[in-house]
């Protein structure tokens, strides 16, 4: 319990960095030879939560902790740490298929951009299937079977609580990545390390809880507008105060604009919302592209399923997608790496994590896909600016 | 911007993979390798290699006379060994996979540092593969980095590693994690090793094992 309490401290601020559970084989509950069979990825808070859930709604389960490096679904999927080979893996050295009668497996469906689920029917006699998006929505999914009509339950949400956690990992992440700059700067401008320090928590936190409230689009605009925000307070509070040193004012002033800047342009890769591309952090501009060759779409509804941002409309008449809205995309690349027919092209590299404070601590490739890439399409790249 | 300048500085290519384990090892790595491919591979022999990266080993093996059909999960890797090794034959394949290769089949199976990138249970399923693959007399050459049992024998292992770890980490961003319980999984698995030399103050081994 006090264990358990510890991590989630540690959760609330380091969730960024890999915390692997032992994988393999868990009972949840008093599973039996038809109980569904479900798999994760080896991030401790993740097995634990799913494993929490499902026995607190008494549901008897299989579960199959894959060795994903101790990387979360979405990140170890986007980063090739959680693909098809991954999967096969884990059905082999489990030893599952002598426990169950069945061969239906459930996914995470954030798993998406890292498993290739034609590549898995195809290697094993499993028939796979990604299940939702959140992990309180899988014991209504167990117990209801499908969900293909449940829309809802595939598109990420970022709720208060999310934003609030986000936002204090965010603070804590990017006062690592700056703290060594900090140091060096803070022996000629001593006063600088524990201000900036605590300027940048605070604005973390505030610009993921005001995400949706602060104008501008996600990024660099964002984070300016907060930036005005915060410098106001910091005027008035020092006019108030005392005499203001006209050099100090000006000084902290434009760092608060630099800091809340920074946090703006960061702030997006901590939500499942937006797109972690420079272009569009910091201009934001629009630069995702993704289209559907009606020709070789052949409807089977899988780019639907796995998509979190519900980009895709089906269209019964002509029995083929089309994207919709592609404003929400976030360049995940389930859809692509799920396109049987290679129908979906885009002008980004699929499958490919980007966000920029993790890129630097978790440097170890972990964040850089080392599986299958899929080129972007150069006709659509070189339609888009 | 940034974000590329990260993507540029942090994307794994097959040579940059190449370069941080020559670096790790203190380019240990490409003398186990012409040794294994001089010593322990004869002309003729039908040799699986286990996690294949660039073709490097599977070259040697094949110059040597030997018929190698190499596996790995990374298709950037598997395009270049493909080019380096071109008498080879190599699959994606993970190696919990190997089984669907047959039975009986293999003279040799080699695997350099790629067991240690496997989880505890892929070792011991690997290995307990590897022993159906093999021939009667085949046999199963391991290169891989090795912590020792022994704590006391740890400080050593640290003392070399933990360097050698951080200017790799630096330099390439890549990291290895080094094998446990070596002996007692083969012997789990129905081995007995036949040669064991060991590097860099016993931080890497080359270990041969037969049938048992």
């Amino acid at each position: 319990m006090m264990w358990n309490l510890l991590k989630d401290i540690w959760f609330l601020f380091g969730r960024l960095f890999p915390f692997p559970t032992k994988p393999g084989l868990r009972r949840v509950g008093n599973p039996g030879r038809s109980s569904p069979v479900l798999v994760t990825a080896n991030f401790e808070l993740t097995v634990r939560t799913v494993m929490e859930t499902l026995e607190r709604d008494g549901i008897d389960a299989w579960l199959l902790v894959a060795p994903t490096k101790g990387v979360n679904v979405w990140c170890a999927g986007g980063a090739g740490d959680f693909t098809a080979d991954t999967v096969v893996s884990i059905l082999k050295t489990s030893g599952i298929e002598n426990l169950v009668d069945h061969r239906r497996l459930i996914l995470p469906q954030l798993s998406a951009s890292g498993v290739n689920i034609w590549s898995l029917k195809e290697r094993t006699e499993w028939k796979p299937r990604f299940g939702p998006a959140h992990v309180k929505d899988l014991s209504a999914y167990l117990r209801n079977g499908k969900s293909r009509t449940e829309r809802e339950h595939r598109h990420l949400k970022f709720n208060l609580k999310d934003r609030f956690v986000m936002g204090t990992n965010l603070g804590f992440n990017v006062a690592l990545l700056l703290i060594l700059p900090l140091l060096l700067a803070s022996v000629w401008l001593p006063g600088l390390l524990w201000g900036t320090l605590a300027l940048l928590f605070v604005f973390s936190v505030l610009c993921s809880v005001l995400a949706f409230w602060l104008p501008g689009k996600p990024g660099v605009q964002k984070g300016l507008s907060l930036g005005i925000l915060g410098a106001a307070v910091f005027v008035v509070f020092t006019e108030v105060t005392g005499p203001p040193d006209p050099w100090h004012l000006i000084g902290w002033t434009g760092w608060i604009m630099v800091i809340s800047a920074f946090v703006g342009y960061d702030m997006p890769s901590w939500s499942p919302l937006w797109r972690q591309d420079a272009t569009e952090l910091i201009l934001g501009v629009k630069n995702t592209h993704v289209e559907i060759l009606p020709e070789k779409c052949i409807g089977c509804h899988l780019c639907d399923i796995v998509c979190p941002a519900d980009l895709f409309a089906y269209d019964s008449a002509a029995k083929k997608y089309a994207v919709v809205n592609l404003d929400a995309c976030q360049a995940c690349g389930a859809c692509i790496e799920n396109c049987p027919t290679e129908a979906i092209v885009n002008n980004f590299r699929s499958g490919v994590c980007s966000c920029p404070t993790c890129a630097v601590i978790n440097g170890v490739g972990a964040l850089t896909r080392k599986g299958s890439e899929r080129k972007p399409s150069e006709e659509v790249a070189a339609t888009v600016p | 911007m940034s974000t590329l300048v990260y993507m540029k500085i942090l994307e794994q290519t097959p040579a940059k993979y190449d370069r941080g384990m020559r670096i790790l090892t203190l380019g240990r790595v490409d003398r186990i390798k012409r040794e294994i491919a001089s010593v322990w591979i004869q002309p003729g022999n039908a040799v699986l290699e286990i996690g294949c990266g660039s073709g490097s080993l599977a070259a040697l093996m094949t110059n040597r006379g030997a018929q190698v059909v190499g596996i790995d999960v990374s298709e950037p890797m598997l395009s270049v060994a493909r080019t380096s090794a071109p008498d080879a034959e190599f699959l994606h394949m993970t190696a919990t996979e190997i089984g669907m290769l047959g039975s009986d089949r293999f003279d040799r199976i080699v695997a350099t540092l790629s067991l240690s990138e496997l989880s505890e249970d892929e070792q011991r399923y690997v290995l307990r593969a590897t022993r159906g693959l093999l021939k009667p007399n085949g046999k199963l050459i391991v290169a891989d980095e090795v912590r020792p049992d022994a704590w006391w024998q740890r400080i050593p292992f640290y003392c070399v590693r933990l360097p050698l770890a951080a200017v790799t980490l630096l330099l390439t961003q890549n990291t290895t994690h080094a094998l446990r319980l070596l002996d007692s999984r083969l012997a789990a698995a129905g081995f007995r090793v036949a040669s064991a030399e060991r590097y860099l103050l016993g931080t890497l081994a080359l270990v041969v094992a037969e049938r048992a």
